[in-house]
């Protein structure tokens, strides 16, 4: 006789189920060595992030209110552990310098993982979090002025350089400050705050390494993240007298209209000329296009698009890092990589548009003329928007052949070194040049959205005459040539769908299909779901897996029928066998 | 003038009996194109005095300055023969006029992917061999190729001259030297020789070969002299055969024939075949080299040979020529050889048909093609593309199988992807025009019924080298030739100026159009690569490609060759990968597949095209899998079609066929870039030992699938001993004795392995053959010239890939170096990632 045991209703857990992570300390190299030693973190980090200049921006009034009720702080994710910190400085701040001193509101939101979360953490005002949209919050706004909450962002799901104005409009924030490196991208609507922080340098460091790493001829331009541009003048200044042909990049103060940026200040030399989002300084007689005779001095390892972006402006390019005084200088994201996956565009039929930004301007003229010129070559698109795109994610769209994605250049692009993708990830720029019928390469790496559009926009004023012997005029016999392609070297005849349904959407239209009733309809060559065609439903019908019993067969089935057995329990990190595997 | 108007060719193309489809086979300089000349002159295309110098079917200028053949030629030739040869012809035959059509193939090892071309759509070889240099390395090849196709062989042993004027044998010498030739190349044939053709050994006494000299135009076979002394002697000419070749001797005190080399007195005799064959032979050479001129006109009255005016005047070796020529036209001996024991279309489509159709062997298609039966559905097989006239345009070369082709046809063009039922890879076009090929000519037809050889108009942008055309909805592909070289040798090619790009890449399309076996592709960095088989083909294909396809300057690389990856052991633990939500794993082991079944999968011998359940046949029977195992193959990779397999060993795994696709693209993924240098996987089998899945199926999608299949099959060749592999050339040397020891200097300094050194019986010649890594081949030839005075000239052909016997993961070995320098060239990280990068812990 075997003990009757209860059923165990819930999942056996013990230590092991649930890994637990050290609680880390948390390192700021970027305050400089010893700030421990001070033991007064609150104070460096008040500096550090010039917060009471920061207030004093903050409490600004406008017709005698407060400008900015719901102040968002946003937080990249290596910033995040100095958040709270943060928060209470500016509240306290705030309070202090708050004249009446009487119901400042301190509300402290966290933004974080999911935004459908939020709510849990509200403290108490549960109705105005409810009606974000309805009179009800600008009532008891209207009464109560002075109240300025703040709420921390975290977990910004695409570039964290740029501004989370999703994640803002969630709480219908007034303002959002943006902490850290920025790409200073205009946004749409919001209003901005950017600080950038003081990071610690030890010039004497830089200095050392740079003349290890030039001698005094090079042409060398100086340039450094967000951060750590306050520097830029300070090392000019002490390499001039060693080296004749160098200049230095500033932070473009026009970029940020809108916004205001606090705790930085530019500079007093003159501006030769814009690049990027940099203003060239220190050397008079510099033109832009001599940029690719100079090599650049790099302070921060950029992210990869906009390294890979650099990297093709510049003649060599060295990356410093300032935490442990090393230098880089390559290999870096090679741009003939880039050539190959354009050329698989040409190749691909079914492109997927990734959206990977919400906040940028333009995104939708953009996202409206690459899908326009996809249709105009012939090839089937899908639009995705994804939160944080990951390889699996991307993975599951298996009929895609290709992803074109829109996001920021500094931080918004997945550049894929590792191919650890399953299909290339191209830019809108690389797209059109893959969509033209003539092959192109530039050479160049754009990655902005109005240089495409403008190039759009000259393309259009142009090529007016062109039109009658644009390819659709071609007689139908000519549409299916298969192509050529010179990544696998062989002939593809999928490159172009949608020129097979050129011809039979005369069809599809003369039926007008609402009274057949028929969704799909399976044409000679392709298949259409609604007029259009599919080219996912022309994938899946290729499947050897078509659905629950596909793969039965009669032979299967054993009369007897099959002997229950004891399943697995557990949790997919550690089921129960594996649990006793390890012991 | 044209000894023929097309008319009649074309009516000749409707009696398929007798049609004979023959390529011309042989090493590089044996004299294929100089020995072709001598029947296309018969044909009258060329004047009898430029036969011999002409090479008509060296159409191109560089084939021309260079003195070799890169192009396979065809050419129809139009014939007739005596009523006597007709009744020695055992196959059904009508009439005594017969259409050659005749391919005239490059011998340079370089090119033998031509040779594979044109044998396909033929049906006889014409193997010409050497009767100084003797079988060499591409004699072999192509012979074994032509086996391979079920291709009937008769030989020529050219150059006759040369032993005469040159070595000055003597008569036994040089009957020994025929024999030993006929029986080297009657090795080879029995070694590969496939039973359905049945006895396709060759034999002088059978008229199956033919002695002469293609730059004089002469050459005759034993049973044209048989068919002279018949009549003298009284015999049957069939007896005179038998007693004109071997050990027969004939004592003419006797008058009686005898197999013994001495008379009743112990005196030598002299062998049948010295004494009526190469006596006269002899004895005109002496005579005309010597300037006996009193003993000429006595020994061309008696030979009935007779001179027109100016041609009596003539001394030395243009009398010899004229003589010889007049004496024994090498086409007729030709010509007799091809047309009797050469196979009509009929014959050969009767046992080809298997061989060359992919579908199962009772289908109509394939019971046309058997009965090549010119009123059913079109079969045809595009084996070559050859460039026109207009640039960028080709004709679409290949043999008719089954049915009629016409102009204005709509036919079904398949791709070699394509499969029944599908529409990948097939267009249904309108052939615009069907052309008959005359070497640099053509000369349009309306149509051209099965068995024969045509070029077709208005269909090349549909198939990129080769495919098949149809009519029928339900046919199935013709197989896909199998090349015996591979592209091992690559550069990378860019254009100087950037505006000259799309130039290059239509360039390169036009390219790999014109070229069987050349593949245009671009590596993983991003660069165009343009890959061939050897240097030679290389420059050709690069010169093309500048001057011609692409027209742009171009800036080339320096040669590199291709790696692959694969294992040594097995998988020394499980690998197990969790999928991205830690929901599903894969359990997987690597282990060695076995250099046979590598070599079967790369030949086709085992396909992922065949029927599962034949395909375990074969590998159960012949390499000794197990048969459950070898019927669970999931797929083969990289491109379907790699020598890497997955196999499902999985015991009642519950949703596992739903996720095979994701595995198979999963595979297919990580078998086309190895996780050590970025190369193809070659000669590993996975097992898939277990699966665990998420019960949702929205958990175990393809998203979480495929990444990891990448990633367990990559942790699982990490932990079965990775090596790399490089490609090996096998290299044959001929030089003299005193050059040897050079040879073996250089070849020890390239990492070279000598695998045999003989000496040629009766020649003071000696064939050095040895392994050379292709990596160490280039510039090998300058060296070898250097090093031996210009007296060795190698034959290189890739032969097989040697793994490296060092741990590619070790950065101080030799192949660790190899993987470091390709990693940085592809901007990779240096180091080989460790396992545990794609391996998850439970």
């Amino acid at each position: 006789m075997t003990d009757i045991v209860a059923p165990s209703l819930s999942t056996y857990q013990d230590d092991v189920t649930f890994q637990r992570y050290e609680e880390s300390k948390h390192e700021r190299p970027y305050l400089g060595p010893g700030w421990e030693a001070h033991g007064d973190l609150t104070g460096k980090l008040n500096e550090y992030y010039s917060i009471p200049e920061l207030c004093e921006y903050l409490k600004q009034k406008h017709h005698g209110k407060k400008r900015f009720k719901k102040i968002t702080l946003q937080f990249p994710d290596a910033l995040v552990a100095d958040s709270a910190i943060v928060v209470q400085l500016i509240q306290k701040t705030l309070e202090e310098n708050d004249n009446h001193g009487d119901d400042v509101e301190s509300t402290v939101v966290i933004e974080a993982v999911d935004h459908n979360d939020s709510h849990k953490h509200k403290e108490k005002d549960d109705c105005k979090k409810t009606c974000l949209n309805c009179k009800c919050s600008d009532d008891i706004e209207g009464e109560k002025d002075v109240k300025q909450q703040v709420w921390i962002l975290a977990d910004t799901a695409y570039s964290s350089c740029c501004i989370d104005e999703v994640a803002a409009g969630h709480v219908g924030s007034d303002i959002v400050v943006h902490f850290g490196d920025a790409c200073l991208n205009t946004i749409q609507k919001l209003q901005a705050v950017y600080v950038f922080g003081k990071p610690y340098l030890e010039l004497d460091r830089v200095v050392e390494k740079f003349k290890e790493t030039y001698s005094t001829e090079d042409k060398v331009i100086l340039m450094a993240d967000a951060p750590y541009t306050r520097h830029l003048h300070e090392l000019f200044n002490a390499l001039t007298p060693f080296f004749a042909n160098i200049a230095y990049t500033d932070i473009d103060l026009e970029l940020a209209n809108n916004a205001k940026i606090v705790g930085f200040e530019s500079s007093s030399h003159k501006e030769v000329f814009k690049f990027s989002n940099r203003v060239i300084k220190g050397l008079e007689e510099l033109q832009e296009d001599d940029l690719s005779e100079f090599k650049l001095f790099h302070i921060t390892t950029p992210q990869p698009p906009h390294l890979l972006f650099l990297s093709t402006k510049f003649s060599e390019m060295t990356t410093y890092e300032p935490m442990d005084n090393s230098t880089n200088s390559g290999p870096f994201p090679s741009l003939m990589k880039r050539y190959r996956y354009m050329q698989m565009a040409r190749a691909a039929g079914t492109i997927g548009i990734l959206v990977n930004t919400l906040s940028l301007r333009n995104t939708n003229e953009v996202i409206k003329t690459v899908s326009n010129k996809i249709r105009e070559a012939g090839k089937k698109h899908y639009m995705f928007v994804v939160g944080k795109p990951n390889v699996a994610k991307l993975a599951n769209f298996e009929s895609i052949e290709l992803w074109c994605i829109l996001g920021c250049g500094q931080g918004g692009i997945i550049l894929d070194q590792s191919n650890e993708f399953y299909k290339p990830i191209i830019t809108p720029y690389e797209l059109e040049m893959a969509l033209n019928p003539v092959v192109t390469w530039t050479g160049q790496w754009c990655t902005g959205f109005d240089e495409l559009l403008k190039e759009e926009q000259d393309a259009e004023t142009n090529s007016d005459e062109d039109i009658p012997n644009s390819p659709d005029s071609k007689d139908d016999d000519e549409d299916d040539i298969p192509q050529f392609n010179p990544v696998t070297g062989k002939l593809i005849s999928t490159s172009r769908p949608l020129r097979q349904i050129q011809h039979l959407e005369i069809d599809a239209v003369s039926q007008d299909s609402k009274d057949q009733g028929q969704l799909v309809k399976a044409f000679s060559k392709s298949l259409a779901i609604k007029g259009t065609v599919s080219t996912s439903a022309q994938y899946l019908q290729n499947r050897a897996w078509s659905g629950l019993g596909s793969d039965f067969t009669d032979t299967d089935v054993d009369p007897e029928g099959a002997v229950v057995e004891q399943g697995r329990g557990g949790v997919a990190r550690g089921y129960d066998f594996d649990i006793r595997k390890d012991k | 003038m044209v000894n023929f108007t097309v008319d009649q060719m074309r009516a000749l193309m409707d009696v398929v009996t007798n049609v004979r489809n023959m390529s011309v086979i042989a090493h590089v300089d044996h004299g294929k194109s100089t020995l072709t000349d001598s029947l296309v002159q018969r044909a009258g295309i060329i004047s009898a005095a430029k036969a011999g110098e002409a090479r008509f079917t060296d159409t191109r200028k560089d084939e021309q300055e260079r003195g070799i053949t890169i192009k396979s030629t065809a050419i129809s030739l139009y014939s007739e023969i005596s009523d006597d040869d007709v009744k020695d012809i055992k196959q059904k035959t009508t009439g005594n006029s017969f259409l050659i059509n005749l391919i005239d193939s490059p011998g340079h090892v370089d090119f033998s992917s031509e040779v594979t071309a044109a044998l396909r759509v033929t049906d006889g070889a014409l193997v010409v061999v050497d009767c100084v240099e003797g079988v060499c390395v591409q004699t072999e090849t192509v012979l074994r190729q032509a086996l391979g196709e079920r291709i009937k062989p008769v030989v020529v042993i050219n150059k006759v001259d040369r032993a005469l004027l040159e070595l000055q044998v003597t008569k036994e010498d040089l009957y020994q030297s025929f024999s030993r030739t006929v029986e080297s190349a009657n090795v080879i044939i029995a070694t590969y020789t496939d039973k359905v053709l049945g006895d396709v050994q060759v034999y002088p006494e059978r008229g199956t070969v033919a002695f002469g000299s293609g730059l004089h135009g002469w050459a005759f076979t034993v049973r044209q002299f048989a068919t002279r002394y018949s009549k003298k002697f009284g015999v049957d000419r069939a007896k005179m055969m038998e007693r004109l070749w071997g050990d027969s001797y004939f004592n003419p005190k006797t008058k009686k024939w005898t197999n013994k080399d001495r008379d009743a007195d112990g005196k030598p005799l002299e062998r049948a075949f010295n004494m009526f064959i190469l006596d006269p032979i002899f004895r005109l050479f002496s005579a005309i080299m010597n300037f006996k001129k009193d003993e000429i006109p006595m020994l061309l009255e008696k030979l009935e040979i007779t001179l027109k005016g100016d041609e009596k005047d003539l001394e030395g070796k243009a009398l010899l020529k004229i003589v010889m020529k007049k004496f024994l036209p090498a086409a007729d001996a030709l010509l007799e050889m091809i047309v009797i024991h050469l196979p009509s279309p009929v014959t050969a489509q009767f046992y080809r048909a298997d061989t060359l159709y992919e579908g199962p062997s009772d289908d109509v298609t394939c019971q046309s093609i058997k009965n090549c039966d010119p009123n059913a559905d079109l079969v045809l097989y595009v084996s070559k593309m050859v460039p026109t006239s207009d640039k960028g345009r080709f004709y679409a070369f290949g043999r008719v199988f089954a049915g009629t082709v016409k102009s204005g046809q709509k036919v079904r063009i398949q791709g070699p992807n394509y499969v029944p039922g599908k529409k990948e890879d097939l267009f249904v076009k309108a052939i615009q025009r069907v052309v008959l090929m005359m070497g640099r000519f053509v000369e349009p037809i309306d149509d051209c019924p099965a068995g024969n050889i045509v070029g077709l108009v208005g269909i090349d942008q549909f198939l990129l080298k080769s495919g098949t055309l149809t009519t029928n909805e339900t046919a199935h592909n013709m197989k896909v030739m199998k090349f015996s070289v591979s592209p091992v040798v690559q550069v990378a090619v860019e254009v100087k100026n950037a505006s000259d790009l799309p130039k290059l890449v239509e360039g390169l399309k036009r390219l790999s159009k014109s070229d069987p076996c050349v593949l245009c592709q671009m590596n993983e960095s991003g660069e165009h690569i343009v890959a061939a088989t050897g240097e030679l083909h290389l420059e050709i294909c690069l010169q093309d490609l500048e001057n011609d396809h692409a027209g742009v300057p171009l800036k080339i690389s320096p040669p590199v060759v291709s790696y692959r990856e694969t294992v040594e052991g097995e998988s020394s633990m499980v690998a197990l990968s969790k999928s991205p939500n830690k929901h599903n794993r894969i359990y997987l082991k690597a282990e060695p597949l076995g250099e046979e079944v590598s070599v079967a999968i790369e030949t086709g011998k085992v396909s992922p095209r065949d029927d599962f359940k034949a395909r375990a046949r074969v590998l159960a029977d012949e390499f000794g899998w197990d048969v459950t195992d070898a019927r669970k193959i999931w797929c083969f990779g990289p491109e379907g079609t790699g020598p890497n397999v997955v196999v499902d060993q999985t015991k009642a795994v519950q949703y596992l066929s739903e996720i095979k696709d994701s595995v198979v693209s999963g595979f297919a993924w990580a078998s086309g870039a190895g996780p050590i240098l970025d190369e193809k996987l070659r000669g590993i089998r996975f097992n898939i030992m277990d699966v665990t899945l998420h019960a949702d199926s929205i958990h175990r999608g393809a998203g979480q699938i495929l990444p990891t299949m990448r990633r367990v099959t990559y942790a699982a060749m990490l932990l079965a001993e990775p090596r790399i592999q490089e490609p090996v050339f096998l290299v044959e040397i001929q030089c003299p004795e005193s050059a040897v020891g050079g040879i073996y200097s250089v070849l020890n300094k390239k990492r070279g392995q000598v695998i045999s050194e003989e000496q040629r019986p009766g020649t003071p010649l000696f064939t050095v053959k040895a392994y050379l890594p292709v990596n160490e081949s280039f510039g090998f030839t300058g060296e070898l010239r250097q090093a031996t005075g210009g007296q060795a000239f190698p034959q290189m052909v890739f032969d097989h890939w040697a793994t490296l016997g060092t741990d590619p993961l070790d950065p101080t070995s030799k192949a660790g170096e190899i993987v470091i320098a390709a990693r940085k060239r592809q901007g990779l990280k240096e180091e080989v990632p460790p396992y545990t990068e794609y391996y998850d812990k439970l």
